[in-house]
């Protein structure tokens, strides 16, 4: 396996050692892309999943989760082309596909999560007196937040990996050393950008577990110190 | 019941079984089919495309076009495993580190230590070039041009600084040709450089997200977006003609491929090169249907 020849082994260490100022740019702008476009789909997505989960009009919840579905299912590389034309080239169009496709897990993983709140639970709130807003705080929304966790955190995953296309587009990102390795045939220059974006998703979800277990510490003190 | 599901279980692993077959099967019959490969990059698909309607015509091959290989290094690669058999390649790749080579940048040089080198060290004829250079050229805009009064690349040296360049994805990590030693040899820097799909570099220029791009000199993209190529006063740009270029074993198992290829060699002009890339990038016509035109107005095809 080339892979683990000691000439390969030598190149990776020379290259991290001589060119980490390149390596943690692409990381930063790699980051960014990500990071943006995973707000932007939570701010959007969560509150759309919240509404969706009882709506009284059916065919709302289908034909949201259907333009979600199409997003989703667009080729990564095709969604970026497509968008070009509107948005030119660089970090707008690759945060909007991002973005695009974060949206489907977050609004399926918040719809369920709502949905997944016993009925009755929520009469017996609404029996002693809890106002919309209570409810959601208080039952609603710690109830769902395991399964909109878990969908934020699979989408964190996804889009730093896909977010390695955004340099044939001219958004940079760790994509960057990849597709330039392939190119010039340099193998540590694609294994260090894939590395780096497995690093990145490693950390990210790792983050994410804590925030996770941090807020249902908070939710259920009894619960979580068993 | 248990008779029937038995017989299902039985057809079930029959078929199981078959379907690795199926797939060796798909690898195809080498001897009769031959693959030409070609970067991403419209030019190279037109031409093979142009080999493409020869070979079929006139002799009993099937041929099979691999397109989009990340890079010529991706194709040359490909072709040494046998994947491919046949690309379109450029004299200037010798530069990419695969053999030594004289230090020269004289053209007829550089092309004679391609062919000498990669049919030593890999066994591919490499023929003489269709009659046409595709190297790369900085580029600006015309406004910028204007602005800076800028004719040759010295001219950018005391306004990079302020410029935005874009390059294909390759360019920043060459290391003959590439961002490094540029910035040797000319001894100036650009502000900031965005590299992308080499395709996306005249629009990106055109909608001004760049001021100046690295282009290559027969992509259409450049007289589309009006952008004028600044003049390599200091040579640093290596010559790049193209070739058509073969395993020199498909060769010996088709010897009529070497007329058929040799029909093409000195025809074709950088002038001519580039209005055939333009019928298909800005026209939005397809790569065979360009290259057969060509072929029957210039008698080559009936």
């Amino acid at each position: 396996m080339l892979l683990l020849s000691s000439e390969f082994l030598q190149d990776f260490v020379d290259l991290i050692r001589e060119r980490y100022p390149d390596l943690l740019r692409a990381t930063g702008q790699h980051l960014i892309l990500s990071a943006v476009a995973l707000a932007l789909g939570v701010l959007v997505a969560v509150p759309i999943g919240m509404l969706l989960a009882h709506h009284p009009v059916k065919w709302a919840r289908s034909g949201v989760f259907g333009v979600a579905n199409i997003f989703q299912t667009i080729p990564s590389l095709a969604l970026l082309a497509l968008l070009i034309p509107l948005f030119g080239i660089g970090t707008t169009p690759a945060i909007l596909a991002l973005f695009l496709y974060s949206l489907m897990p977050i609004l399926r993983n918040t719809y369920t999560g709502f949905r997944s709140v016993d009925p009755a639970i929520l009469e017996s709130a609404r029996g002693m007196g809890y106002g919309a807003a209570q409810r959601l705080m208080r039952i609603q929304f710690p109830l769902a937040f395991p399964y909109i966790m878990s969908g934020i955190r699979v989408t964190t995953v996804y889009i730093i990996s896909w977010a390695t296309l955004a340099t044939l587009i001219g958004a940079g990102g760790l994509g960057q050393l990849i597709v330039s390795g392939i190119g010039v045939n340099k193998e540590e220059l694609v294994v260090a950008g894939a590395a780096a974006a497995i690093i990145l998703a490693l950390l990210a979800d790792g983050l994410l577990g804590g925030i996770e277990r941090r807020v249902a510490r908070r939710a259920h003190p009894k619960a979580a110190s068993k | 019941m248990q008779k029937k599901k038995r017989k299902f279980g039985v057809a079930w692993i029959g078929l199981a079984a078959l379907l690795p077959l199926a797939l060796t099967a798909c690898g195809g019959s080498k001897g009769d089919t031959l693959t030409i490969g070609t970067q991403t990059y419209t030019e190279p698909k037109i031409l093979a495309e142009m080999y493409k309607a020869l070979i079929e015509d006139k002799t009993g091959l099937k041929v099979k076009i691999k397109p989009d290989l990340a890079a010529s290094k991706v194709v040359i690669d490909a072709m040494k495993k046998g994947d491919i058999q046949m690309a379109t390649l450029y004299s200037g790749e010798i530069y990419n580190g695969y053999f030594d080579i004289p230090d020269t940048k004289d053209r007829a040089e550089v092309l004679k230590a391609a062919q000498e080198g990669f049919d030593k060290n890999y066994g591919f004829k490499w023929y003489d070039s269709y009659g046409f250079e595709n190297t790369y050229a900085f580029a600006v805009r015309q406004d910028v041009a204007d602005q800076y009064q800028l004719k040759t690349v010295s001219d950018l040296k005391d306004h990079a600084k302020d410029l935005k360049l874009g390059v294909d994805t390759t360019w920043l990590e060459r290391d003959n040709d590439g961002y490094k030693a540029f910035q040797q040899a000319y001894g100036f820097s650009f502000g900031q450089t965005f590299p992308m799909e080499i395709s996306l570099v005249y629009k990106a220029a055109g909608d001004r997200k760049v001021d100046a791009v690295l282009a290559y000199t027969t992509d259409p993209g450049i007289k589309q977006y009006n952008l004028v190529t600044l003049e390599d006063d200091k040579h640093f740009f290596p010559p790049y003609d193209a070739s058509p270029v073969i395993r020199k074993d498909m060769l010996e198992k088709h010897p009529e491929l070497n007329d058929i290829i040799s029909e093409l060699i000195g025809k074709i002009d950088a002038k001519t090169m580039g209005e055939l890339n333009y019928q298909v990038d800005v026209e939005q016509r397809s790569p065979d249907e360009v290259a057969v035109e060509y072929l029957k107005q210039n008698g080559l095809l009936d």
